[in-house]
């Protein structure tokens, strides 16, 4: 299991002085600033979860990955991934984890993915046999037998990331790090890797961390959400209570047959309403216990063409929270 | 220990293969390596023949005793291009976009999969020129079987010192922003260590040999080679040696503690 | 030139100026350093040949002459290749010419006001030297028609080398390294442009051959001059490297329509 308790990094930030006589000055001297990425955080990760890390920019899921599988030393705090003290490095750790980030390549550019995943062999010790039938079986599964021997750089954004998927497997780690792994992919790669990565979960019980900005990603994969925000943890439970913490609402779209005059705005202005341009369109929330009632009323009163109905979508209480995250307050952590 | 070497080896042995299936895609650049090579060996024997043009010795060394210097030397750049030098510029690329996560992750001694990653086989074309020259001018001063056996292993040795002096001075691209500037600073030493110790003076001479002994890479096995009773030269390489080893492993752990990785 | 122009020319000296200082140790070490350190070298090379040896002179020149002309090739050095280190080819190799391409300022004109203001610094650089080499005595009489003319001479110069370095930097529609066309530039020009030693140190037929070449204007001409000491007609070596910088310029051109025609753009 992933344990911390108490874990906090700071960077240095350099301030870089404008003007002439500030580069003077800081030839001599530089001034920085120390900003804590991630602060007292705590976390509890059985073997075989599938957590979803969520948060804007900045907000220090990454870093926190990154002292997970070792590769920067946190400033405070303890941190135990299966056993181990991540930034001791052990090799054996090393063996039992991997990392793919979606904005950086680990493989060679200049060869063939295969010759890659024949070093990585070496790298990981893995057995000829092993190795084969794993090379034959995620290929497989990802649909990239004929991109093997392809050069690297000749691929596609998409079969690129599958390669990477492939080179991370191919030692079949105990904890998998997924740091945006359907970034800048079109929608059809997005669900290939995604259920590639759910059907790879449950066949081999990997423990999986995942940051992801496609809402998609996290609430197809996970079951339980870690919401970071300004490097603090702000939210620690399954992904049904996340979507509540808005408390319990539906998400209505309607639809109309003529555009909505401005005189309608004082009725839906409770319900956070996001007209579309003609204002025949408009998305509100409305709560559980009133939608019923409300829903009656508004087919009263408008020329109602289309009404639907359904659970909060996490993007909307995402925004919501990043722009009021008082409301957090109410979370259970 | 013999189960680490092998498997060392095994992962040595791809690294070549990668590197070769690399180098077969872009024979312009292949060819320009050999070419890029040939030029720079023989400009640094042609300075020094059309110097002894006009003089018959410098400090201490007639013409044929400084060409072999000046070979020896090549040799040992010969084999620094072709197994070393590429992965110190990888090293500042990786530091300087984050990839090096990559390379820390992987269950192996992270020295060994940093520095002696990359391989040029172009270079190892090149090897004819500095051990042709290196040969010809040991034989123009009747070299003695003991130097003959030991010039190899003295090149080896030259290599493996001057890698670990330079290992110690990339560590700095920890701290920096701009690990470029480091590997240049890397080859100022490289360019110091290229002239015999003995044409510093003063202060100088004592920072370069004793304090930051990179002077010790050429002229130490030189003098030996030409003459036997200077072993000390070589002992005190051997403990330069030791000592760059010793302050490698202090100031690796402290680099990885402040190795910040490139935010994606 | 319009106003506008001389606009966008000058705002991208000025960011060029900016972005320069503030990576000063990137420039202490890739430009500054490997300049020092050869100096270094080459003062210990000489004061040996002389010292130890017991010579008094060589081809015309003591140890003091040697020493000053080593020292003006440093100032030389400063002024005139500076530029070499900076990487233009990874511009074109990483698909960033796709921005020149759309922006109403090109791809040249952008480069060469970098360097512009990179020369700025560097003449500020050598200036500092040079008081530096005067105070230890190394480079002594100076005279301000010597030191204007070799000025004029050494700018000529940075123009010819960054002219190079940006033709060698066009290679990169075709190679995917192009630093080792660099460093074989720098190795032949080092080694004929009298950067080691001066020319009256090589055999008499490659002087008179070399004298056609751009390389002895590189460093051994400016040296001269600033020396006070250039035996040869100044005009007709300015005239013979600008005609080396007209040939740079013009196949500039010519490979960078044909290697626009090649681009595609590449990376992210």
């Amino acid at each position: 299991m992933i344990q911390c308790r108490g874990l906090g990094k700071d960077f240095k930030h350099y301030q870089k002085a404008g003007g002439f006589a500030g580069s003077l000055r800081q030839l001599v001297r530089r001034d920085y600033q120390l900003r804590s990425a991630v602060t007292n955080f705590d976390l509890e990760i059985e073997r075989g979860e599938m957590v979803g890390l969520l948060g804007p920019n900045g907000a220090g899921k990454t870093t926190l990955m990154k002292m997970f599988s070792g590769i920067i030393v946190p400033s405070r705090g303890e941190c135990s991934v299966h056993g181990h003290i991540p930034f001791q490095r052990e090799q054996v750790f090393r063996k039992k984890i991997a990392l793919v980030m979606g904005q950086k390549s680990q493989l060679w550019w200049d060869i063939p993915a295969m010759d890659s995943f024949l070093l990585l062999q070496k790298y990981y010790e893995i057995d000829d046999r092993d190795f084969k039938k794993r090379l034959a079986e995620l290929s497989a599964l990802l649909g990239v037998e004929r991109q093997m021997q392809v050069h690297v750089r000749k691929l596609s954004l998409g079969e690129r990331m599958k390669m990477e998927l492939m080179a991370c497997l191919l030692h079949r780690p105990e904890v998998l790090f997924l740091d945006e792994p359907t970034i800048g992919l079109d929608i059809v790669a997005q669900r290939s890797i995604r259920d590639f990565i759910a059907q790879y979960q449950v066949q081999h019980k990997t423990t999986v961390i995942l940051t992801s900005h496609y809402m998609a990603d996290v609430e197809a994969l996970c079951q339980r959400i870690v919401l970071v925000l300004g490097g603090e943890k702000r939210f620690d439970g399954p992904i049904g209570e996340f979507s509540s913490i808005l408390g319990l609402e539906k998400f209505v779209t309607i639809a109309f047959g003529e555009a909505i005059t401005s005189d309608a705005d004082t009725y839906f202005q409770d319900f956070d309403p996001h007209w579309n341009e003609a204002r025949t369109r408009v998305d509100l929330r409305i709560s559980e216990a009133d939608v019923r009632r409300r829903g009656m009323e508004i087919f009263e009163r408008f020329p109602v063409i289309e009404f639907s109905m359904e659970k909060l979508p996490i993007e909307r209480v995402m925004n919501e929270l990043l722009v009021n995250p008082h409301l957090l307050k109410r979370a259970v952590t | 220990m013999l189960k680490t070497i092998k498997r060392y080896w095994g992962v040595y042995t791809r690294f070549l293969s990668t590197c070769f299936a690399a180098a077969s895609t872009y024979r312009l650049h292949f060819l320009l390596l050999i070419i890029m090579d040939q030029l720079f060996y023989f400009s640094m024997l042609g300075s020094v023949d059309f110097l002894y043009n006009h003089v018959s010795k410098i400090g201490p060394w007639n013409r044929n005793e400084f060409m072999f210097f000046i070979a020896f030397i090549l040799a040992v750049d010969h084999l620094h291009m072709s197994f070393v030098s590429e992965s110190f510029w990888e090293f500042a690329f990786d530091i300087r976009t984050g990839r090096l996560d990559f390379v820390l992750l992987r269950p192996l001694n992270t020295i060994f999969s940093v520095f002696a990653r990359q391989i040029r086989p172009a270079t190892l074309i090149n090897f004819v020129t500095p051990w042709g020259f290196l040969i010809y001018y040991g034989r123009q001063m009747q070299l003695d079987l003991v130097s003959w056996v030991s010039l190899f292993p003295m090149v080896l040795f030259s290599l493996v010192l001057l890698t670990s002096i330079e290992i110690l001075v990339s560590m700095l691209m920890f701290w920096t922003v701009e690990a470029m500037g480091i590997n240049f600073l890397r080859i100022q030493v490289q360019s110091l260590s290229r002239w015999p110790e003995f044409i510093y003076r003063g202060f100088a001479n004592k920072l370069f040999t004793v304090g930051f002994p990179i002077l010790l890479v050429g002229s130490a096995p030189v003098y030996f080679l030409l003459d036997h009773g200077r072993w000390l030269w070589v002992l005190a390489a051997v403990g330069a040696l030791v000592v760059t080893w010793g302050l490698i492993g202090v100031f690796w752990q402290k680099g990885l503690k402040a190795y910040e990785s490139a935010s994606s | 030139m319009s106003v506008a122009e001389i606009g966008k020319w000058a705002a991208t000296i000025k960011i060029s100026w900016n972005k320069l200082l503030s990576y000063k140790l990137n420039l202490l070490l890739l430009v500054i350093g490997p300049s020092v350190v050869f100096f270094f070298v080459k003062y210990s090379l000489w004061t040996a040949i002389f010292q130890l040896e017991g010579i008094e002179q060589l081809q015309g020149y003591n140890l003091p002459d040697m020493l000053k002309y080593q020292g003006w090739t440093l100032i030389v050095a400063l002024l005139g290749q500076g530029y070499n280190s900076m990487n233009l080819a990874e511009d074109i190799r990483l698909g960033r010419i796709s921005a020149f391409l759309v922006y109403p300022f090109g791809f040249w004109s952008f480069q060469t006001a970098s360097f512009i203001a990179f020369e700025c610094l560097q003449l500020f650089t050598a200036g500092i030297t040079l008081g530096a080499l005067f105070t230890l005595q190394i480079v002594t009489d100076l005279s301000l028609v010597a030191l204007v003319a070799g000025l004029l001479f050494s700018i000529l110069v940075s123009f010819f080398w960054y002219q190079t370095s940006y033709l060698i930097g066009l290679m990169a529609f075709w190679l995917e390294e192009t630093w080792v066309l660099r460093v074989m530039f720098l190795t032949i020009s080092q080694f004929f442009s009298g950067a080691v030693m001066p020319l009256e140190v090589y055999p008499e037929y490659l002087q008179k051959l070399l004298m056609w070449t751009p390389f002895p204007y590189l460093t051994y001409a400016p040296v001269k001059i600033f020396m006070g000491e250039y035996r040869g007609d100044i005009w007709q070596g300015a005239g013979i490297l600008s005609f080396w910088l007209g040939v740079a310029v013009l196949l500039s051109l010519a490979v960078w329509r044909r290697g626009l025609r090649l681009y595609t753009a590449a990376g992210m």
